[in-house]
């Protein structure tokens, strides 16, 4: 019995794991871009991003699965995206969003005087970026995206709603037929994860550990 | 000056483009067509035995609904999809072609009505009231209700019973959820299906010391079909074929149902 939950269990993880590793691989580099933007010198395109991020961290992230996945059939009458496509972009829209402002907090976080001093030297602005900005700033995100990770993680179980059989679903289902440990089992699953994150997390910040 | 320009002719471009597609939206097909030429019948449910449910290892979505659903698919010589769905969504669902029929013993209340083009009903059903076995003799009937705590599923019938009673009570997701609280100690009593109280509940289930006591109503079960859609008529006419052949009480045999099965 245990055996059959857990195997279950695992193919409904499989899909938690498949959504927070593809929303990751999406949204890491798009938050980038989002964060240029929210910085541009060009104010309606920066304020175009602000109005975006705002809705974006501004509403339940379960309504905008829900929007993305019903709203073109239900506005427009047109064919819907996959299931597991409309929660994914719905999570990548989501966490690029979030992840922007952390990388905005990051570059901003550098001080004025670093960035003059390049120029004094004589780099360009991208040089500076790079080999002045990039490391100080990674250095400083990691602890606040080691948060959004592991909130990433707990958050992929909202898209049940519309019928994506993550891990909660297939924990769920067990109570129909009259069991319901296997939905506090799936606690298990998450805390696994989770440990493994922060573990992971611990590790980068030892390594990145250099210039105090 | 000249961007802003650009960025206004570029929003107001993209608004056009968006209410044109909202213009192109007419649904005046055939739904039958639509299905023909898709090759799939797209069958929404949920896990609800003896209706729709997996035998024991298998992945095969087997039941009365699920056998019949199957023989429809074969009558329109088309394949069934099936997809287990968020109870809650089942209009949307449907409106949006996410599915093409909600075929999970549903009741047909008001709200379904005015949501979908429903078939003729197939099947009696009625909403129980479920208690701890050993408490059941004190509940037997609406007059001792009153002071319980309950559980039901939201929107179902057995909600539109507790409101007509004015009896509050907390939402559930799931009749099943209304089941384990009631189990757990964390509601008195809940309101089921007697179709899903007589399997789940009782010596030898699930739950083997929660019983049923007062029944609320009587009610039917039919098949949910996007609004104003064609399959509605061409269902009635297959159901009434098969149960003219004996398919209908053969299958209702299989699944234990066959009290319930309305005579056509």
């Amino acid at each position: 019995m245990l055996l059959d939950v857990t195997l279950s269990l695992l193919e409904g993880f499989g899909t938690t794991v498949e959504l927070f590793a593809l929303t990751l691989l999406l949204a890491l580099p798009l938050g980038l871009i989002i964060c240029f933007g929210s910085m541009s010198r060009f104010a309606p395109l920066r304020w175009i991003i602000k109005t975006v991020v705002w809705i974006v961290r501004g509403s339940p992230l379960l309504l905008q699965v829900l929007i993305i996945f019903y709203g073109p059939g239900l506005m427009f009458g047109l064919p819907l995206l996959p299931r597991f496509t409309a929660a994914l972009l719905a999570f990548v829209i989501n966490y690029a969003c979030y992840f922007s402002e952390i990388y905005r907090g990051g570059i901003q976080s550098v001080s004025r005087g670093q960035y003059e001093a390049g120029q004094v030297l004589g780099m360009t602005k991208s040089q500076i970026f790079f080999k002045v900005t990039l490391l100080q700033v990674i250095k400083r995100i990691i602890p606040p995206m080691g948060n959004e990770w592991i909130t990433l993680v707990k958050d992929t179980a909202l898209v049940r709603v519309i019928s994506v059989y993550e891990i909660i679903w297939m924990g769920e289902s067990y109570i129909k037929k009259g069991l319901i440990w296997p939905l506090f089992y799936t606690m298990v699953f998450y805390l696994l994860f989770n440990g493994l994150l922060t573990v992971f997390f611990g590790w980068l910040e030892k390594k990145l550990d250099y210039f105090k | 000056m000249k961007t802003m320009v650009k960025v206004l002719a570029l929003a107001l471009t993209l608004a056009m483009a968006l209410s044109l597609a909202a213009c192109g939206g007419s649904d005046t097909d055939s739904d039958l067509a639509y299905v023909k030429d898709k090759g799939t019948l797209v069958v929404g449910m949920t896990d609800f035995a003896p209706m729709d449910y997996k035998a024991e290892g298998s992945d095969q979505w087997i039941g009365f609904d699920a056998d019949m659903a199957r023989s429809f698919g074969e009558h329109l010589g088309v394949d069934v999809e099936f997809v287990e769905i968020n109870w809650d969504n089942k209009a949307m669902e449907l409106e949006t072609k996410a599915i093409d029929v909600v075929w999970n013993g549903m009741t047909l209340t008001e709200e379904v009505k005015k949501l979908m083009s429903c078939s003729e009903p197939y099947c009696l059903n009625g909403q129980v009231v479920v208690v701890p076995a050993d408490q059941a003799a004190n509940y037997q009937t609406t007059e001792s209700l009153s002071a319980l705590r309950f559980a039901v599923e939201n929107g179902s019938a057995g909600a539109e019973q507790l409101d007509a009673l004015g009896i509050s009570y907390t939402a559930m997701d799931t009749q099943a959820k209304a089941l384990m609280e009631v189990a757990s100690g964390a509601s008195d009593a809940c309101v089921i299906d007697l179709l899903m109280a007589g399997a789940m509940i009782g010596e030898g289930t699930s739950y083997p010391d929660l019983a049923y006591t007062v029944q609320l109503n009587s009610e039917e079960y039919g098949v949910g079909f996007r609004v104003g859609s064609d399959l509605v008529e061409t269902f009635n006419s297959f159901w009434k074929e098969a149960y003219d052949a004996g398919t209908v009480m053969e299958v209702a045999e299989t699944y234990g149902v066959q009290e319930s099965i309305i005579e056509k």
